[in-house]
């Protein structure tokens, strides 16, 4: 490995043996590309197991399909129900995301600017929130939201999937609102802004990009979530798409072509939306890394 | 009342006061009610014996604890997360820092390369289990497949039914989903390196080796700290990859304390129990933030 760093830099550094330079050029190349191979093989041979038949896939598991079926997703999606699940995905994951990123503004401004008693103390109270697992509270939750009647609805998984994740919210917010700037929020309050409005029209056009990073960190916290919904959403008719594409893969265990169809099915659009918004969604799965 | 109303609002100290809690009230009464409530009725019901249905939680004082030390499914579970913990670190920030320090003066195709890496992070730990569920399947997955297809037939086998296998082949598949983020953090983190102090050190003589560990890593130290809480706390609350692929089979060769819980409170209804080894795995989790915390004190600047 140490070898190959060295010549990575030779490369760029002297240009002065051409030879030496296209060996390690090429090396380095081989090894980026057998990485990428890692990444894509995978992907390729769900795509090549979902577009064939079952008996084509025991004639020969590796190579593409010999008839590409497409009809195979169609059939999947019917069978799934996944057109529900998609609709319940969306259901519970909107109103998180906006609960989220709005209270999280809300208390992160507040911790970070505004003055009152126990500030710090509050702060604290949120802090200890991010080091517990939501394992250790997902016992006696099932028994709370069964007992204000909530079990049975979206709600069972709005709620808490909201309060579990604003600590890491709030953490977020109160540092990016901690480092602007205080001559903004004087000049607006001369012209007469009370502190609502100060937030409103002069902090929070200000947070477009750390709200674009919380969105996206949220968005794929909930879109993804599978234990929680797992315990609280286990209707059928509310199952959002990770406990539904497990049911489905369950029941259809040794039909891999139907298996593989209906996981193709539920990768396909958030691989889409990333290839379009790439660079929205490292910097959103990352925001929690990069600033911390 | 009205006047000591208005006495409030006149106070300017105290409206200030006012304004500033209720900025925080709503997170905070969400936070108390979902998640600091239950965590106390977690340690309640941990002191009984219940099974989720019976009217009555018989309370059993530290009975569940005392039987926990006793538990060799726990201990098993909790190495397990030990390994997963230790080896899911450690792979991916290694793939992630030798692709870092390869890309990081920039070559051709760079964007490719970062959007190829990145593609698995985007996916749910749910995706990554069902498509790497069926690479390991024995008899027409794609890696048993290949075996066979190149003549390798004693190497082909049922990856996840094998004990000793088992747990190794889904943190490889944890690795596939996760080595991408570190990856992009790694190089965010070398962006910040002084490209002076590599001149002088290559005037000096310094080889790759050297660059790398004098270097390199020093200069990256805050990113590397980050990363490995990321991954610990990956590690100690691993479950969706582990219940899709095994549901902690064969036997009990890839429980970990998150299934090994699930399993106990949600399938087998020991609520009480249960109940105790959350709180096992929420103290496993304080002390490995306290520790990351501790870390990051004396490391950082």
């Amino acid at each position: 490995m140490a070898n190959d760093v060295g010549a990575s830099y030779q490369v760029a550094r002297s240009p002065r043996k051409p030879l030496g330079l296209r060996i390690a050029r090429a090396a380095q190349y081989g090894i980026l590309i057998l990485f990428a191979l890692y990444v894509l093989v995978p992907f390729m041979w769900v795509i090549f197991t979902a577009l064939k038949s079952n008996l084509e896939i025991a004639q020969d598991p590796l190579g593409p399909p010999p008839n590409w079926r497409f009809e195979n997703l169609a059939q999947a999606w019917n069978q799934g129900k996944f057109s529900r699940y998609f609709v319940n995905s969306v259901i519970v994951t909107v109103p998180i995301v906006i609960l989220v990123v709005s209270l999280s503004c809300l208390a992160g401004y507040g911790l970070a600017r505004l003055k009152m008693p126990g500030r710090m103390l509050i702060f604290y109270f949120f802090l200890v929130g991010l080091m517990v697992p939501f394992t250790a509270i997902m016992i006696p939750l099932f028994y709370i939201l069964r007992d204000i009647g909530v079990l049975g609805t979206y709600w069972a998984m709005i709620l808490p999937q909201t309060a579990i994740s604003l600590p890491f919210g709030i953490f977020f917010m109160r540092a990016f609102f901690s480092g602007l700037p205080y001559d903004l929020t004087d000049a607006a309050k001369i012209d007469g802004c009370n502190d609502f409005g100060v937030f409103r029209r002069v902090m929070l056009p200000l947070a477009g990009p750390a709200v674009a990073a919380l969105v996206v960190f949220n968005f794929m916290g909930s879109w993804n979530a599978f234990l929680l919904p797992l315990i609280y959403l286990q209707s059928d008719k509310l199952r959002p798409v990770m406990t539904g594409m497990m049911f489905f893969t369950t029941r259809w265990g040794p039909d891999y072509s139907m298996s593989m169809a209906g996981t193709l099915i539920v990768m396909a659009p958030i691989m889409a939306v990333y290839l379009v918004f790439q660079r929205q969604f490292i910097q959103g799965l990352t925001a929690g890394a990069v600033r911390g | 009342m009205t006047d000591s109303i208005r006495q409030f609002f006149a106070n300017r100290k105290l409206r200030d006061y006012a304004t500033g809690y209720a900025f925080v009230i709503p997170a905070l009464v969400m936070y108390v009610i979902f998640v600091v409530y239950p965590f106390f009725y977690t340690i309640y019901l941990s002191l009984t014996k219940w099974d989720g249905a019976k009217p009555v939680k018989e309370f059993v004082g530290f009975l569940n604890y005392e039987r926990l030390f006793a538990d060799p499914r726990l201990w098993s579970a909790l190495s397990h997360n030990l390994i997963w913990i230790v080896l899911g670190t450690v792979t991916p920030v290694a793939i992630g820092l030798f692709l870092g320090v390869l890309l990081w003066r920039g070559v051709r195709g760079m964007v490719f390369f970062r959007t190829v890496y990145f593609l698995p992070v985007v996916l749910a730990p749910v995706a990554v289990g069902i498509i790497w569920k069926w690479m390991y399947n024995p008899q027409f997955g794609p890696i048993n497949s290949t075996l066979r297809a190149v003549g390798l037939d004693v190497l082909a086998k049922g990856w996840l039914g094998d004990p000793y296998l088992a747990l190794p082949a889904i943190i490889l598949a944890g690795v596939w989903g996760y080595f991408g983020f570190c990856f992009v953090v790694i190089m965010a983190g070398l962006q910040n390196i002084d490209m002076e102090q590599i001149d002088a050190a290559l005037v000096d003589g310094a080889n790759g080796a050297q660059r790398l560990w004098y270097i390199i890593i020093p200069g990256l130290r805050h990113v590397l700290t980050m990363i490995t809480a990321f991954t610990l706390i990956l590690g100690v609350n691993v479950f969706d990859i582990i219940w899709i692929t095994t549901r902690g089979g064969p036997g009990r060769a890839t429980h970990v304390i998150a299934t090994y819980t699930y399993n106990t409170a949600f399938r087998e209804s020991y609520v009480g129990y249960g109940s105790a080894l959350a709180i096992v795995m929420g103290l496993v989790s304080l002390v490995v933030s306290f520790i990351f915390i501790s870390i990051r004190e004396r490391g950082g600047d």
